[in-house]
């Protein structure tokens, strides 16, 4: 346990030295203030547009927006975030294979599962940290421009996306154990997503993909039930460990 | 007792037979020299050593316990010093050692104490500046300290001293013999000078076998043939020499190489005394590794 605990603290130290921290925090912040700021500003750009339109003879209706347009936005750019997330964090294990520092760690007599799981729980920790900050900070001004309460189910969506992120790193995880480099384990993760919303294209099946949490926003303007996307909640979390059980055996036998 | 003993590990990568059944066996309490040339595989067989990499047969114990791919409970017996340590280059050598203790069990305090210790001894005590900044020798140096951390049985470095210049060089080679109380050292080089300074028992890798093994004076006695320098004062009695006697050589213009046993060199003395040869000098060619790695690689 305090070995796992050493190799966590040094993970995180990596983060933070090495800014990526900083860098990730910054992304995320930014989308957060984002959607509220672009649902804000619409009717005034619409405005500016509307002049010039009218100069042309066309009349645009003035617009009403309300945290429905912060909330679409927010649904827009948190896959911005998730893809920045896992292009900064594809290299956490492969950059230990390339430049060889695992090799001393692992001859000191860590565990390699340990690698593994001290490098997950950090990876979910900080996924799970920059998107629930991104979401307080859209709710935040939402609550104080407009009301959040026309949106109905609106943690429960959210927390479907959030389970997208934590496939999508589960798989990079994986992908990690298997391949060489980063640019590998960008390949694959990307393939096998696509792979996921593939089979999501199928009606019949489509229920059961994780692919399906991605349209969780669908819950917020209401007359949609929940309960359709339990199966597919169900199936991500299966899905997220078992890629994470995987790659314990694999990591064990693969040359570092 | 053997701290280490390999049995017939074989290793190929591809097609090519990297490593043919190599037998070894490491004295506790020694300096062991493993030498052989670039390419010949002595990174391959202490990475097999250390369950880096999966031998294709053979069985290697660490202190009486069986080596198994993939697992690390018998690396516990071993410190490791790469060939190209590399160690987190956003941390400190004092931060790097602190994090090997926690990752190894040791306790808190002691963790600590010891890592100041090993700092003091490989002299990095006091440095500041993150492991991004080093030199070649401050790595190889911490890496020595990072390996005798949790008081290794065993201390294996893969060629500490090849990419130094001098100075770097006698700083290791002055650590290592200055742990050998503590720890059985194992080293690879191609440096003979280097083993011939600090080591007690040696091995030979060539062609993937051990073709010479046991302590540095048997291996510097053993089946040499004795080598003494004759120098004749003119070149034409040198070349008279040459032809009576099959078993010299010559080295220079009326330099000549005698080899065999000393009733060898009585016979040729003889006969230099016998028709009044004028000679300049005889002299006992010290027997060096070089020579006899030399002999041994030409097979
Ligand atoms: N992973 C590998 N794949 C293919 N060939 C390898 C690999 N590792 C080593 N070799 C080959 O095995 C031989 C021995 O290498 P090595 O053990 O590094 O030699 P040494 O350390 O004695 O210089 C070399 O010819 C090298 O090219
Ligand atoms: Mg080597």
């Amino acid at each position: 346990m305090r070995s796992l605990i050493a190799f966590m603290k040094k993970e995180w130290m990596e983060q933070v030295r090495t800014g990526r921290i900083v860098i990730l925090g910054i992304i995320f912040v930014f989308l957060g203030i984002m959607n509220p700021a672009v649902a804000k500003l619409t009717p005034w750009l619409m405005e500016l547009v509307s002049e010039s339109m009218a100069e042309m003879g066309m009349t645009l209706t003035a617009v009403q927006v309300d945290a429905m347009d912060s909330w679409t936005q927010f649904y827009k750019n948190i896959p911005i975030g998730l893809i920045a997330f896992v292009l900064m964090q594809s290299g956490l294990f492969t950059k230990e294979y390339q430049s060889g520092t695992l090799v001393l760690t692992l001859t000191k007599g860590l565990e390699r599962y340990k690698v593994v799981l001290a490098k997950t729980a950090v990876l979910l920790g900080l996924w799970s940290v920059y998107y629930w900050m991104c979401y307080a900070i859209t709710y935040c001004y939402n609550d104080i421009y407009w009301e959040n309460s026309i949106a109905s189910h609106l943690g429960f969506a959210a927390m479907c996306w959030w389970l997208v992120g934590i496939l999508v790193i589960a798989f990079m995880v994986l992908f990690s154990a298997l391949m060489d480099s980063n640019t590998a384990v960008l390949t694959c993760t990307g393939g096998a997503f696509l792979a996921v919303y593939l089979l999501s294209l199928l009606p019949k099946v489509k229920e059961y993909t994780p692919a399906m949490l991605m349209s969780s926003s669908a819950l917020l303007i209401g007359g949609v039930e929940v309960a359709i996307y339990y199966k597919a909640i169900m199936i991500a979390i299966v899905m997220s460990i078992a890629s994470v059980a995987l790659s314990i055996p694999v990591m064990n036998k693969r040359k570092v | 007792m053997e701290i280490l003993k390999i049995e017939h590990l074989k290793k190929r990568f591809g097609d090519k037979e990297v490593l043919k059944g190599v037998e070894m066996t490491v004295p506790e309490h020694s300096v062991f020299g493993f030498i052989g040339r670039n390419g010949a595989g002595k990174t391959t067989t202490m990475k097999t050593v250390l369950g880096l990499l999966k031998p294709d047969e053979g069985d290697i114990y660490v202190a009486g316990e069986k080596v198994i791919y993939g697992q690390t409970a018998t690396n516990r017996h071993i410190g490791y010093l790469p060939d190209v340590p590399e160690f987190y280059p956003f941390m400190t050598a004092t931060e790097y050692l602190n994090f090997c203790g926690e990752i190894t069990g040791v306790n808190k305090s002691e963790s600590r104490k010891r890592s100041e210790e090993l700092l003091e001894l490989v002299g990095l005590a006091g440095e500041k500046h993150r492991i991004q900044g080093f030199s070649r020798g401050m790595k190889q140096r911490l890496g020595i300290a990072q390996a005798l951390l949790n008081r290794p049985k065993l201390l294996i470095c893969d060629e500490p001293t090849s990419a130094l210049d001098p100075v770097g060089r006698k700083e290791i080679l002055d650590i290592l013999q200055a742990v050998k109380e503590q720890t059985t050292v194992l080293f690879s080089t191609h440096i003979l000078s280097d083993v011939e300074r600090i080591c007690s028992d040696i091995a030979f890798l060539n062609d993937g076998v051990i073709v010479e093994q046991g302590t540095l004076a048997e291996i510097q006695g053993k089946n040499r043939t004795e080598e003494y320098l004759l120098e004749t004062t003119r070149e034409e009695e040198a070349k008279n020499l040459l032809q009576v006697f099959p078993n010299i050589q010559e080295l220079q213009k009326n330099q000549l190489s005698i080899r065999g046993s000393e009733e060898t060199l009585f016979k040729v003395l003889k006969y230099v005394a016998d028709n009044k040869i004028p000679i300049h000098k005889v002299e006992h060619l010290e027997p060096t590794l070089e020579s006899l790695f030399l002999e041994v690689v030409k097979g």
